[in-house]
């Protein structure tokens, strides 16, 4: 008797602390999973930084991992010759001015229009159709586009410049802009606006004074977002930007491929040059990426 | 507050400008499409009609590139929902460090595509390249044609899983807890949980990612073009660098506009296809 209750007892507890390794195992798994899939997103710009930090003569000798320091000599020689040519840096200051302008661009005539389709009423055509054609503008093929435009800047000799960038990157950014800052200020409660017509104030100063304050988090989220899609743009700029207006990406795209094959070193520091900015504003802009991204239809 | 004419202020110049930018261009190229035009001295351009648009479907080239396009399209777009649901449910648990993990998973989301491509050319090269060197074998990833197109593939693959995770995984955390407490009540299945619950409530995100996907997996153009360049011979060549190709390369404008014509319209028909779920999502 007694001992079919012990054995009954220890058949209970047994049982429990298998449940709970099985747990703790399950757990581990979980991990382990979670940091392997981080491994894999991450591996690459790591191994870009790793080559792009070696001499030409280890890229080869070093293998596996390639951990700087304790596989080789870590140095930037590449960084400094690639950041000494000339071409690199007139290809970086166009793709920052372009950027740059874009967005200044794309938010100025972005926000009062997304404002405009968030607080007023439309009759003509229904702010509900409004805001699916600039959505609809997202999904248009750039290659349909790109000859098009091609021949039209040919016609207004604007080829080969800034502008003619900047007016392409405006086009395809403003329409994200539209539709995700219209939801934001949908989001923002309408009586502290209501006040302020109430006490008096127009219509123009209750955007700027009170709802564009409100908005601004998003404002610059949004921007963050369009400089770094407006840096990764590459049919147009391949297209239009050749020699005075290359930017970044089209110029390290021509230079991968030289007679003596492909040269680690250089390929490396020039796409890490291309990827770490926008990368960089993603990640300040990470809270509203999600948002972002989906158009506004799923928040972070 | 609705009278006030401002708002036209406020909304016109945004429309114009598209207006201005696509519509024009659109049309102009429609225009283009009826021609067989030819850059010299003088641009000389003559009617040929429907000519371009029946090239489209009889040229071999085209042909080619479009079967690269879908199954580019197919395969990686599904593994990208795949692979993003089942991250997305991984890190909605509780893990040490998770805020971290999650902000590295999505450095590739914003890394410029042409890059990444050239990038992955130093993770592929046959002689030295990382996989190469740490396999006992050495896969010829840009010489052959099949295996330059897994190659690709799994660049878009790398690069657009963690949009579909980010997504997923916001989506998961909007979801009320209460809804797990009593469902884990009924059954200790994890699947079953993830089957009928998850899964159906994750549905309407599901079909947007997938909208959004398959919309920007149709123009694969960047990461292509910076590992392979369409290569070898024109085994990676997509629908979009063709019309390129077309266009920039034989400067046969009109041909090329045909191209992307047809291109503009299979994206319509996606479109249309996900329009009501769509419109649902947004409103």
């Amino acid at each position: 008797m007694t001992t079919g209750r012990n054995a009954t007892l220890t058949a209970v507890g047994t049982s429990a602390v298998t449940r709970r390794v099985v747990r703790q195992w399950r757990q581990v798994g979980i991990v382990l999973l979670a940091f392997l899939a981080t491994a894999v997103a991450g591996f690459p710009v790591y191994w870009a930084l790793s080559m792009s930090l070696r001499r030409p003569a280890d890229t080869f000798t070093v293998t596996g991992l390639g951990v700087p320091f304790l596989q080789y000599r870590p140095t930037l020689e590449n960084w400094r010759t690639e950041l000494s040519v000339a071409e690199t840096y007139h290809a970086l200051l166009n793709s920052t001015g372009i950027a740059v302008a874009t967005t200044v661009l794309a938010l100025l005539l972005g926000v009062p229009a997304a404002y405009a389709l968030a607080r007023f009423r439309f009759h003509l055509i229904k702010n509900k159709d409004i805001v699916t054609w600039f959505l609809s503008q997202r999904v248009l093929p750039p290659v349909v586009t790109v000859l098009p435009f091609y021949l039209i800047m040919r016609t207004l000799h604007l080829l080969d410049t800034q502008a003619a960038l900047i007016i392409a990157n405006t086009t395809f950014n403003l329409p994200f802009a539209v539709v995700i800052l219209r939801q934001t200020f949908l989001d923002l409660p309408l009586e502290l606006e209501e006040a302020a017509l109430v006490d008096g104030a127009t219509p123009f100063s209750t955007f700027w004074h009170v709802a564009r304050p409100l908005a601004q988090p998003a404002i610059m989220a949004a921007g963050l977002i369009i400089l770094a899609f407006t840096w990764n743009e590459f049919l147009f700029a391949l297209t239009i930007g050749r020699l005075d207006a290359i930017t970044l990406p089209v110029r390290i795209a021509g230079t991968a491929y030289s007679v003596r094959g492909v040269q680690f070193w250089y390929v490396s520091t020039q796409a890490l040059l291309a990827i770490i900015p926008p990368t960089v504003l993603a990640l300040l802009a990470q809270r509203y990426v999600v948002r972002g991204l989906t158009l506004g239809a799923v928040k972070g | 507050m609705q009278k006030s004419p401002i708002k036209y202020v406020f909304l016109l110049p945004a429309v114009l400008w598209v207006l201005a930018f696509t519509i024009f261009p659109l049309i102009y190229s429609l225009r283009i499409s009826f021609y067989n035009i030819r850059l010299g001295r003088n641009v000389s351009a003559i009617w040929v009609g429907l000519h371009n648009f029946a090239r489209v479907f009889t040229d071999s080239r085209v042909q080619e590139s479009v079967v690269v396009t879908l199954v580019l399209l197919v395969t990686t777009v599904t593994a990208q929902l795949v692979l993003g649901i089942a991250l997305a449910v991984l890190f909605n648990r509780h893990l040490p460090g998770r805020s971290l993990l999650r902000t590295l998973m999505t450095t590739p989301l914003f890394a410029t595509p042409v890059a990444v491509g050239l990038l992955f050319l130093t993770i592929y090269y046959e002689e030295g390249g990382f996989i190469n060197s740490i396999l006992p074998w050495k896969i010829p990833w840009i010489s052959h044609p099949q295996w330059a197109l897994v190659g690709v593939g799994l660049v878009e693959i790398w690069q657009w899983t963690p949009f579909c995770f980010l997504v997923f995984l916001a989506a998961l955390q909007s979801l009320p807890d209460e809804l797990y407490e009593a469902a884990r009540l009924d059954t200790s299945s994890g699947w079953r949980v993830f089957r009928s619950l998850t899964l159906p409530m994750l549905q309407p995100v599901v079909i947007l990612v997938l909208l959004l996907r398959l919309t920007e997996g149709l123009k694969v153009f960047d990461i292509p073009w910076g590992l392979t360049g369409g290569g070898p011979g024109t085994a990676t060549q997509t629908y979009s660098m063709f019309t390129y190709r077309a266009g920039f390369r034989h400067f046969d404008f009109g041909y090329s506009s045909a191209l992307g014509y047809v291109m503009l319209i299979a994206e319509m028909i996606v479109i249309t296809f996900f329009f009501k779920r769509m419109r649902q999502v947004y409103e």
